[in-house]
């Protein structure tokens, strides 16, 4: 039965070949976190409902808890570690998270933003419809959503070059200015321990961030529990 | 979760071999939405999975012509594919909202119409909204292909046609013809990621006069333990002018002809009376009403009471009514059972 040992695949991880022994019934999830030691995604319901543990496989999003690890041999996978620049610039994605208060306890956020990427990668100019239907498979218990909508409109204004005053709300006053690449985009905001381990993928438990873990060292998505 | 063999033949022949050859230990996976679940929570315990993704040629989405007659799609084309084809949103209408509205973007992208269908659940959405344009399904088997009509597939929930060993490799779905309409109305709960509590589609297609029915198809999800057509009331509306009375009166016979029952997503009665509503609006929304010159209701197409639910989303379909898009809130609230198109022992 040579089928059920385990076997070595061999896939990208945000741009760099990287190699998993695997068993047949591990999910690309559990290859990425205990495989390749990329922590940053996270598993939620373990049943392709909650959308936590959200990564692309060739730029589609996919439910890591359920898609196969031996089906990652040969694709290239992008994570939420894949976001960040290598000198710790965040995405703008992450960044506008932040802005607009998209993060709370922080679990849902490596998944949402990784939807979300795919979404901008297809969709360079959602509607908030749009947003909502890219992200439906994205539960978040904390935000109630509207930040997480915002904050993918404001970076999808960032990125196409047209970011004008875009949030309405009064919570999204600083995240005006930072969604035009000024006030607050570089210091990081009253929430920025749990904001910054959210966008990076540092918050292992829910409300982990909160207690201040998240450093400039989880900015590498390091793990932080 | 205990040790199983995984098995990835390169071709469909391969597959049905394996299949064959292992019997009931061995279990067919195409995306894995569902499948996965069982696997992971232990409900399923097979001794090899046989993955059918390494098969190349299957994933296809394949119109006649570009401007229109059938389309063949290959079994293990992901729901999100016909979701994006503007093609399929033009000529099929009902068969894009029934792919748009399944599970979240991410089983979308992964879970196949093949696997949809094979899952046979009494909710399955592009089984459903297949069912309108009479479908062929092309099927693989030790002995070569055969071929069966769709609405003979299903037998019972999670129960179909498909012998030991075989494999669906297409799906064919004829020309309907010119002056075709259609529109598939999923009924959840709430808006996205939701087993549909029932479902229902219709498709009219009318003579050149643009008023006589033609030929009309009326199925239904969680109506029955499988997806259905209400043919008895279909009957009532070939070779008649289409008019809002023959539509509703049509409704009726379809709700009283329904094998509904009640379970925890929705009761019997509800489910019945939805019949009734959904078939006239799903009419009016798939534009035939207007094509036939039949004026809107007042108050507008989409909702004559009741709660509305446009669980497809109709990115391209010929949608009137129901509510704007941005009211089409697609976030989820509570889980529900099953990833994608549903688990079998769900609802019936």
């Amino acid at each position: 039965m040579t089928g059920m040992d385990k076997k070595n695949i061999h896939f990208v991880a945000n741009g760099d070949p990287v190699s998993a022994l695997v068993g047949p019934e591990w999910t690309l999830l559990r290859a990425l976190r205990d495989g390749v030691g990329l922590t940053g995604t996270k598993e939620g319901c373990g049943a392709g409902e909650c959308g936590a543990c959200t990564v692309l496989v060739d730029g589609t999003a996919v439910n890591s808890c359920l898609f196969p690890a031996l089906e990652a041999e040969g694709r290239s996978v992008t994570t939420v570690e894949g976001l960040t620049q290598a000198d710790g610039t965040l995405h703008p994605l992450q960044r506008a998270f932040i802005d607009y208060g998209a993060v709370q306890c922080g679990f849902c956020t490596p998944g949402a933003l990784m939807s979300s990427k795919a979404l901008l990668d297809q969709n360079p100019d959602p509607n908030a419809h749009q947003i909502k239907v890219a992200l439906a498979g994205n539960l978040c218990r904390c935000t109630g959503y509207t930040q997480i909508v915002e904050a993918v409109q404001a970076a999808a204004a960032e990125m196409s070059g047209t970011a004008t005053a875009a949030a309405g709300n009064g919570s999204g006053a600083a995240a005006t200015g930072a969604a035009t690449g000024t006030a607050g985009a570089t210091t990081g905001a009253p929430t920025s321990g749990t904001s910054l381990a959210g966008v990076t993928g540092a918050v292992d438990q829910p409300g982990h961030g909160a207690t201040g873990a998240g450093t400039h060292a989880s900015l590498s998505g390091e793990v932080t529990a | 979760m205990a040790g199983f063999e995984y098995v990835r033949p390169t071709t469909l022949e391969g597959a049905v071999a394996e299949l064959s050859m292992r019997g009931d230990t061995a279990v067919a996976v195409a995306g894995a939405t569902d499948l996965w679940v069982n696997i992971r929570s232990g409900k399923m315990k097979p001794e090899a999975v046989v993955s059918l993704r390494g098969i190349a040629g299957l994933g296809a989405l394949t119109p006649e012509r570009e401007d229109g007659g059938g389309l063949t799609i290959g079994a293990m084309t992901p729901h999100g594919k016909v979701e994006d084809s503007a093609w399929t949103a033009a000529h099929f209408p009902a068969l894009q909202q029934g792919c748009a509205g399944l599970g979240s973007r991410q089983v979308r992208n992964v879970g196949t119409v093949g696997g949809n269908i094979c899952n046979a659940a009494p909710c399955a959405d592009s089984a459903t909204a297949l069912m309108l344009f009479d479908a062929t399904l092309v099927i693989q088997g030790p002995g070569g292909l055969r071929e069966l009509p769709l609405g003979e597939f299903f037998v019972g929930p999670g129960m179909t046609r498909l012998l030991k060993g075989e494999l669906l490799k297409e799906i064919r779905v004829p020309d309907p013809g010119r002056n075709t309409f259609s529109r598939y109305i999923k009924h959840t709960r709430r808006r996205g990621v939701e087993l549909a509590m029932m479902s229902v589609g219709v498709r009219v297609t009318l003579e050149d006069d643009m008023r006589t029915v033609k030929t009309a198809r009326i199925s239904l999800g969680v109506c029955a333990p499988t997806p259905t057509c209400a043919t008895r009331a279909e009957d009532t509306l070939v070779g008649r002018p289409l008019t809002r009375e023959a539509v509703e009166a049509a409704a009726l016979v379809a709700a009283e002809d329904s094998k509904v029952r009640d379970s925890w997503r929705g009761r019997a009665w509800y489910r019945r009376e939805m019949i009734r509503v959904l078939v006239p609006r799903a009419v009016e929304q798939s534009g035939a009403f207007a094509a036939a010159g039949i004026a809107p209701t007042m108050g507008g197409s989409g909702a004559p009471g009741g709660a509305v639910s446009r669980g497809a989303g109709a990115p391209g379909g010929a949608t009137a009514g129901g509510g704007s898009p941005d009211d089409a809130g697609a976030f989820g609230g509570a889980t529900a059972g099953g990833g994608s198109g549903g688990v079998a022992e769900g609802d019936a």
